[in-house]
């Protein structure tokens, strides 16, 4: 007796495999099926990845940062696993967005599965509260500012704003509370819940099956799917479209294998090749950082940069509020039966419209990028070279000079200006260029009274800090030259 | 019909080998960083200044503790460590690890019966050699690598493994 025949008489395997593997599925099913699947593969490669990080991650603001950089640094494979953790973050989001588009498209939200679409909503929004509460744990500026931002905009949500600012945050303001609180949702609270609610989800997939092509539930179908004929109609078509279909497993595996897979294997070429960022630790007296968000919020971003002020809670609470209840009433109100997007001219026309408009506004906000973001210097900045970096944005140094691929291209770049140039050079350069270039220097005089000489004592070091990748561990070699001190200027 | 056949056979190679790939490329590195803790070598000898070679008294150990910034994975912090030193002639110097090889506690000096005795399990060591002479340690006290420079002592201080027979350095 086999161990497969063994078990198969105590837990029922044949049964179990003729139901899950065996079952006949529709026919003519599309690459398009094979999306779900492989959110549910990216789901896997996030829990073991995740688990691994947590084994070597602590949640407290104390050592949150240099935990991650011990990761990144120490433990054998871990700034690959981070990688695959946020590449694989961000292929989730793509795939259940791309998952809902192509069930929306195929109007397979309606009958008989109305509530595997609701389950399938939630699952969404539990995958953004994976997104949003993970973005805070590295715990350096763009986790720290991003989380601000992201929390105070909930707050800005009428009545109960302050109420839910409080129970994000763990207090009033972001701290050790918040970073507990949101470690806890990111590895407790939401993959038991996304747990279960996918489990649910699958479990419908199986018992109704896969949803099959539209032209299969089209012809002859009674126009809405309440009318009292249509269940027996539907039972018809779809057992009509089974007889001519074929087996789960292999065909339908086989292709969510291929593109699985595929899947898999872009994720980690990311990892290796562009890795997981990690800016400097998070710094809350800092009064120049710009945070964006996650790239997959950025078209809400840009549309809040687009309304006067006044309307900004309605759009970035509203906006989002609307489309969510759009999602829920879906599956609820539209009882037509037809299914091909051909044949739903508002459906087509709503999600092209919401499609390029989030597309137009995402590439926008890509192509305005923000103002420079310093480049890691490695440590935090102190207090003169923060107030330095308020003055480079205020003073509009990055209209004309670069750092780290951001800024103008008028100037020289500065991303690694502080390996060439000693605080005391740059503090006389910035005061009078002309000095040392002549008149015909196209960069302006910032000597008072335009700037103070503290003001442009701070300026230069912060230039001076800004040593590109280097970082500052690297003693810089100066090579300064100052031209004589004219006497007229004393 | 014969098609159909190979593309199903292709369908289930590729299922399997598809698995196995997204697995490694995935699990392997998660598995490894999991397990790395293992495979750390360990960590070097730090060579710590001890004192004067004159000063230090024939005889009669002398407890020296000493406090050293380690780096606890990603927590930096100060540890207070402990050797004992002995000597007969001055010239020969013996440095022992403070913590005793049963299970680690610190040890103190009998002057009554001239012996190491670690007060958690009575374990009971010879001042001159280490050795066990009584109580539950498995191995004899462990013993520092030392050199003397312009009349000074210093000891190669590292931590063992405790409980076990064998000396093992920790990782």
């Amino acid at each position: 007796m086999s161990v497969f025949d063994w078990l198969d008489a105590r837990v029922g395997l044949r049964a179990l495999k003729r139901a899950l593997l065996d079952r006949e599925v529709p026919d003519r099913l599309t690459w398009w099926h094979t999306l779900g699947s492989a959110t549910l593969t990216v789901f896997v490669v996030q829990v073991v990845t995740g688990i691994v990080l947590a084994t070597f991650y602590s949640p407290s603001p104390d050592h949150a940062y240099s935990s991650i950089e011990y990761i990144q640094r120490q433990v054998t494979s871990g700034s690959l696993l981070r990688g695959i953790h946020h590449w694989a973050a961000s292929a989730m989001v793509i795939l259940v967005l791309a998952h809902m588009i192509r069930v929306f498209s195929m109007g397979a939200y309606k009958y008989p599965r109305e509530v595997n679409w609701l389950l399938g909503v939630a699952l969404f929004i539990v995958v953004l509260g994976f997104s949003f509460t993970g973005y805070l744990l590295p715990w350096d500026q763009k986790a720290y500012w991003a989380t601000a931002v992201g929390t105070s905009i909930a707050g800005t949500t009428p009545v109960i704003g302050s109420a839910v600012v409080s129970i994000l945050r763990g207090g009033g303001e972001l701290g050790a509370a918040t970073l507990s609180r949101f470690y806890a949702f990111h590895v407790l609270w939401l993959p038991g819940l996304l747990g279960l609610v996918l489990l649910l989800h699958l479990a419908l997939v199986v018992k109704q099956g896969i949803a099959p092509r539209t032209q299969a539930l089209e012809e002859g179908a009674p126009p809405r799917t309440d009318d009292p004929a249509y269940p027996g109609y539907y039972r018809d078509a779809y057992a009509a479209t089974k007889r001519t279909g074929t087996r789960f497993y292999p065909d339908i595996i086989g292709k969510d294998a291929v593109v699985s897979t595929l899947v898999v294997v872009l994720i980690v070429l990311l990892a290796l090749k562009r890795g997981a960022p990690l800016e400097p630790p998070a710094d809350p007296t800092d009064t120049a950082y710009a945070p964006t968000p996650e790239w997959y919020f950025l078209p809400l971003y840009q549309l809040l940069k687009l309304v006067p002020g006044s309307f900004e809670s309605l759009v970035a609470v509203g906006i989002p509020t609307v489309l969510f209840v759009v999602m829920i009433a879906l599956p609820l109100f539209d009882r037509r039966s037809t299914r091909s997007l051909a044949h739903r001219p508002f459906a087509l026309v709503s999600l092209t419209t919401i499609l390029v408009g989030a597309g137009f506004l995402l590439g926008a906000a890509v192509k305005e990028a923000g103002p420079a973001i310093p480049p890691e210097v490695g440590r935090p900045l102190t207090s003169a070279e923060r107030a330095g970096r308020a003055l480079y944005h205020s003073q509009k140094c990055d209209d004309c000079h670069k750092i780290a691929g951001l800024g103008g291209k008028k100037g020289p770049d500065l991303t690694e200006e502080g390996l060439h140039h000693s605080p005391a050079w740059l503090h006389s350069y910035i005061e009078a260029p002309t000095r040392f270039r002549g008149d015909t220097i196209e960069m302006p005089t910032f000597g008072p009274p335009t700037l103070s000489h503290q003001e442009i004592e701070e300026l230069a070091q912060y230039v001076s800090s800004l040593r590109g990748k280097a970082g500052p561990n690297v003693q810089p070699e100066y090579h300064d030259t100052f031209p004589p001190v004219p006497e007229v200027e004393r | 019909m014969l098609l159909d056949a190979t593309r199903r056979l292709f369908l289930k190679w590729f299922t399997a080998v598809g698995s196995l790939v997204s697995g490694a490329l995935v699990g392997l590195p998660a598995l490894r960083a999991f397990l790395s803790p293992a495979f750390r070598p360990p960590a070097a000898k730090r060579w710590i200044k001890i004192g004067e070679v004159d000063q230090i008294e024939q005889g009669v150990p002398t407890r020296f503790d000493f406090a050293e910034t380690v780096s606890d994975a990603w927590v930096e912090s100060r540890a207070l460590r402990g050797v004992w030193i002995y000597t007969d002639d001055g010239k020969t110097f013996t440095v022992y690890n403070g913590q005793c090889t049963h299970l680690g506690c610190s040890y103190a000096f009998d002057k009554g019966d001239g012996r190491f005795h670690c007060p958690c399990h009575h374990g009971l060591f010879d001042l001159k050699t280490g050795a066990v002479l009584d109580g539950p340690p498995p191995r004899p006290l462990d013993r520092l690598e030392t050199r003397i420079e312009k009349g000074i002592l210093f000891a190669a201080y590292q931590t063992f493994r405790a409980g076990i027979p064998e000396q093992t350095p920790v990782a």
